[in-house]
């Protein structure tokens, strides 16, 4: 009996760590997989021939093997596209994510805060194809009443963008809003400050470096983003010279030509995704320095003076100012304005986003309720999108199948063995920031060379579901290490103290504890697989026709199809009834998620039995 | 029960035990002698190492990162940290209850089901019966009989307090460890527990980390007085209280210092 014991806390001690190390080999491979295939390319091009040269004009018939190179492989230009797009995004999204952080910390009514925060969250959750085709039926046709062109071009993008960032923006801002002492604001307000100047004078400053990381995330969104851009952006691979010309960013140039490239031209695509990959590793790092500072500070008591005597600095600068009555009214009434407006524009722009495209889609899904379910039929008018609900349930199923085991045991390892920091330990954490960080698109650039080659070169849901469930690893991690650690470690004495082994106190008192974040990790991955496309395009396929009939088959989940028939331009009603599916979809996992979460930890409470 | 029965007495034997936490040293040099089926208290100022001390029988300091034990650590003939020690038929013996009551967030019933079910009871009738027996020397039986299937976490804090006692005597440990089990408590629940543990020596030996001097006078048979990681004096509660050996012990009981 004691023996079989030890030996099931061996068996379960290897698995967790096996499952941890599995995270390791997927950073791994996803850096060998596009070096091997990028540095023929890198070699051929010339490496800063590559960088900086600003002709991008492929030639398909570019072989490694052939002696001269006829095509041009210079991204210089589409660097700059990303990084202009990227400002763009900051500049608006950041922005106005800031003072809506601001004004849901300090101006909310607190009956309004819930519904602002479930908002919020809707706009992190909808998916980046139905934002671009918002841009497309919304944006691009107001703005080319202004626009020499069709609309198109850096100011679409920024705007698209920077609403897509914007979740990211003010979720990271408040949390560090929130966690700000309210002695502070006490203080301020004590010494005869208003509201508004002890907020913005006291108390933004204190969660500056929190304020920091977040846009510090929304610029690796930006960075990271294709398809929304590529679906506004215009796409022509030169420099954005206006507002409105047509240019290309690094993520589209890999989506626009990766179905029909080249030998060459494919090794250049990746080599795209490398020097992408490179961009926001860079800015993930930055991240990482930026908030461990804020850990710090909150954390050691050294640098919480630091912080108290640049706050009571703030404080005496504004007694100085009390004379000046005119500034006072203006950082009052300013400040308030900006928080109030920006909070009530995150609201009116779901509110429009949602708004427009069900008062477009809907009246044509219940006009035509088969487009759900009827059959493909060619040359008809009868479009359905019955193969891609087909598709993306099978591709949910199977991705949750692999990710959420090994995800959960990752954590497992990290939270219940791992507790000595150790270099494996550092690595595997390291492993699981990269993965985080990876865009979509480098997923799918990884997944066409990793899986659709090793399955023989054809794209399946196999193929797809595979590559997504490597995406969806950081997030089952971290939700379920989170919940891991809000279990009270007096639960794990408890269950030791009676003599139990590792493996039963985790999986009879800790797990059970823990299934609230386990559970929510479940349902961000299934949104996270139903709203992703990048990933999907070339190692799914983005045959919207036929019905799979088994995972070696290949189809388009509903997104990807969103992007098909948006971009073909003549299905537009059939687009905007998959565009209410999907937000269908994704709202009504928004809301089974807060109903469970909030069922779950009552129960655990005891307050509801 | 089908667990490997090691010979675990009910007597608690230590000698010259030192214990570092990385580089700090928090027991020096600790020998006692622990006599079975009475109960022996160790009071002292907060940080002097009494609950590290305590939580060393049943090892639950292995579970502390960079903290290192040295010297001889008996339990009857047992010696506890030989390498053939099952860490775990340890724990089963030496029951713990602990400063903040933490009942597992399960039914009542499950709570004190837990420990039998670890160690391989899965009978219904058996169990209800350890269930009722805990309960019942736990001094709860006719408080909770009716909602044993409710949730623990609903329960008062005395009472979260006294089941989880009621979990630790399900195993039928052969020594209870209580670190501080009353701090969190009101009075009157504080009272019901100290009755519990007059009642629990008969079968069990008992050692109770204190910080209420009166508590220790008022139930321990035997006390240790901890100070800086050291063992100060230890004897026969009377003595102690009435007229210690050492001067520090004295000014720590006339409240002088701690």
């Amino acid at each position: 009996m004691m023996t079989n014991t030890k030996v099931k806390e061996k068996i379960g001690k290897s698995a967790f760590t096996a499952a941890a190390v599995l995270c390791i080999i997927a950073v791994a491979a996803i850096f060998v997989f596009l070096i091997v295939k990028s540095l023929p390319a890198f070699k051929k091009i010339g490496f800063f021939d590559f960088l900086l040269g600003d002709n991008w004009s492929p030639d398909k018939g570019d072989t490694y093997a052939g002696e001269s190179l006829a095509g041009s492989y210079g991204i210089f230009t589409m660097i700059v596209g990303t990084l202009a797009a990227t400002v763009g995004a900051l500049l608006l999204g950041g922005v106005f994510g800031y003072f809506t952080a601001v004004f849901l910390a300090y101006f909310c009514p607190r009956r309004l805060k819930r519904v602002f925060s479930s908002v919020i969250n809707l706009l992190a959750g909808i998916p980046s194809v139905v934002y671009g085709f918002f841009g497309i039926v919304f944006l691009l046709s107001k703005l080319s009443v202004i626009a020499p062109n069709n609309g198109s071009g850096l100011l679409a993008t920024s705007i698209i963008l920077g609403i897509m960032i914007l979740p990211t923006v003010v979720s990271l801002s408040r949390t560090s809003l929130e966690a700000v002492p309210r002695s502070y604001y006490e203080g301020a307000v004590a010494l005869g400050a208003t509201h508004t100047q002890a907020v913005f004078k006291t108390c933004v400053p204190a969660a500056k470096s929190g304020i920091t990381a977040s846009l510090v995330l929304g610029v690796g969104r930006a960075l990271g983003e294709t398809m929304a851009v590529v679906m506004v952006a215009g796409n022509s691979p030169t420099y954005p010279n206006s507002l409105f010309n047509s240019f290309r960013v690094m993520t589209a140039n890999i989506v626009m030509e990766m179905g029909y490239a080249g030998e060459v031209q494919e090794g250049a695509l990746v080599a795209t995704g490398v020097v992408l990959l490179l961009f926001v590793l860079v800015v993930n790092l930055l991240f990482s320095l930026v908030s461990k500072k804020t850990v710090r500070a909150a954390v050691k008591p050294k640098n919480k003076t630091v912080v108290r005597k640049k706050t009571f600095h703030g404080v005496a600068r504004l007694r100085d100012r009390f004379g000046n009555i005119a500034y006072k009214l203006k950082t009052s009434y300013i400040g308030r304005a900006f928080a109030i407006g920006a909070g009530v524009l995150s609201g009116g722009i779901l509110v429009l986003v949602i708004g427009f495209i069900f008062a477009q889609g809907l009246p044509h899904l219940l006009k035509n309720p088969k487009i759900l379910y009827g059959k493909f039929e060619f040359g008809s008018e009868n479009i359905t999108i019955f193969p891609s609900i087909v598709s993306t349930l099978m591709a949910v199923g199977l991705s949750l199948l692999i990710a959420i085991p090994i995800g959960v045991m990752t954590a497992i390892f990290l939270n219940e063995y791992a507790r000595k920091e150790n270099i494996f330990i550092r690595i595997v954490r390291s492993a699981i920031d990269i993965l985080s960080g990876v865009p979509s698109i480098v997923y799918g650039l990884f997944g066409m060379i990793a899986f659709v080659g090793l399955l023989g070169g054809k794209s399946s849901i196999l193929a797809g579901s595979l590559t997504i469930s490597i995406m969806l690893l950081p997030t089952v991690v971290r939700s379920t290490e989170e919940s891991l650690k809000s279990v009270a470690d007096s639960l794990r004495e408890g269950s030791l103290a009676l003599g139990a082994g590792k493996m039963r106190t985790i999986f009879k008192v800790v797990l059970p504890s823990a299934l609230p974040g386990i559970l929510s990790a479940i349902i961000l991955s299934i949104g996270r697989v139903i709203s992703e496309s990048a990933p999907f395009m070339y190692t799914m396929g983005s045959v919207i026709t036929a019905t799979p009939s088994s995972y070696l088959d290949s189809g388009a989940t509903l997104a990807v199809a969103l992007y098909r028939l948006a971009g073909e331009g003549w299905y537009m009603q059939e687009a905007y009834a998959t565009a209410v599916v999907l937000i269908a979809l994704v709202l009504g996992l928004n809301l089974f998620a807060e109903w469970i979460g909030g069922r779950l930890r009552k129960k655990l409470k005891g307050t509801e039995q | 029960m089908k667990i490997a029965e090691q010979l675990f007495g009910q007597n608690i034997s230590v000698k010259n035990a030192n214990l570092h936490y990385g580089e700090f040293q928090a027991l020096k040099n600790i020998s006692i002698e622990i006599p079975e089926k009475e109960i022996t208290a160790f009071i002292g100022p907060s940080g002097c190492g009494k609950s590290t001390f305590l939580k060393c029988f049943n090892r639950m300091n292995d579970l502390v990162a960079g903290c290192k034990i040295e010297g001889e650590f008996r339990i009857g003939e047992t010696d506890i940290y030989a390498k053939e020690t099952d860490v775990n038929a340890l724990r089963k013996n030496v029951g713990m209850v602990f400063q903040k009551p933490n009942p597992f967030p399960m039914s009542v019933y499950d709570n004190i089901a837990y420990g039998p079910r670890t160690f391989g009871v899965r009978k219904r009738a058996e169990l209800d019966g350890i269930v009722e027996s805990s309960l019942r020397a736990a001094a709860m039986w006719e408080e909770l009989k009716d909602r044993l299937d409710k949730s623990a976490l609903g329960l008062s804090g005395g009472q979260q307090q006294r089941l989880c006692i009621a979990r630790a005597l399900s195993v039928k440990p052969k020594i209870i460890l209580m670190d501080e089990p009353t701090s969190a408590l009101d009075p009157i629940s504080t009272g019901k527990i100290e009755e519990l543990c007059d009642e629990l020596k008969k079968t069990t030996t008992i050692v109770i980390v204190t910080h209420n001097m009166q508590q220790a006078a008022r139930i321990s048979d035997r006390t240790g007085f901890f100070l800086l990681g050291k063992l100060v004096e230890y004897g026969d509660t009377d003595k102690i209280f009435t007229s210690p050996k050492d001067e520090r012990t004295e000014r720590y009981i006339t409240g002088r210092f701690g």
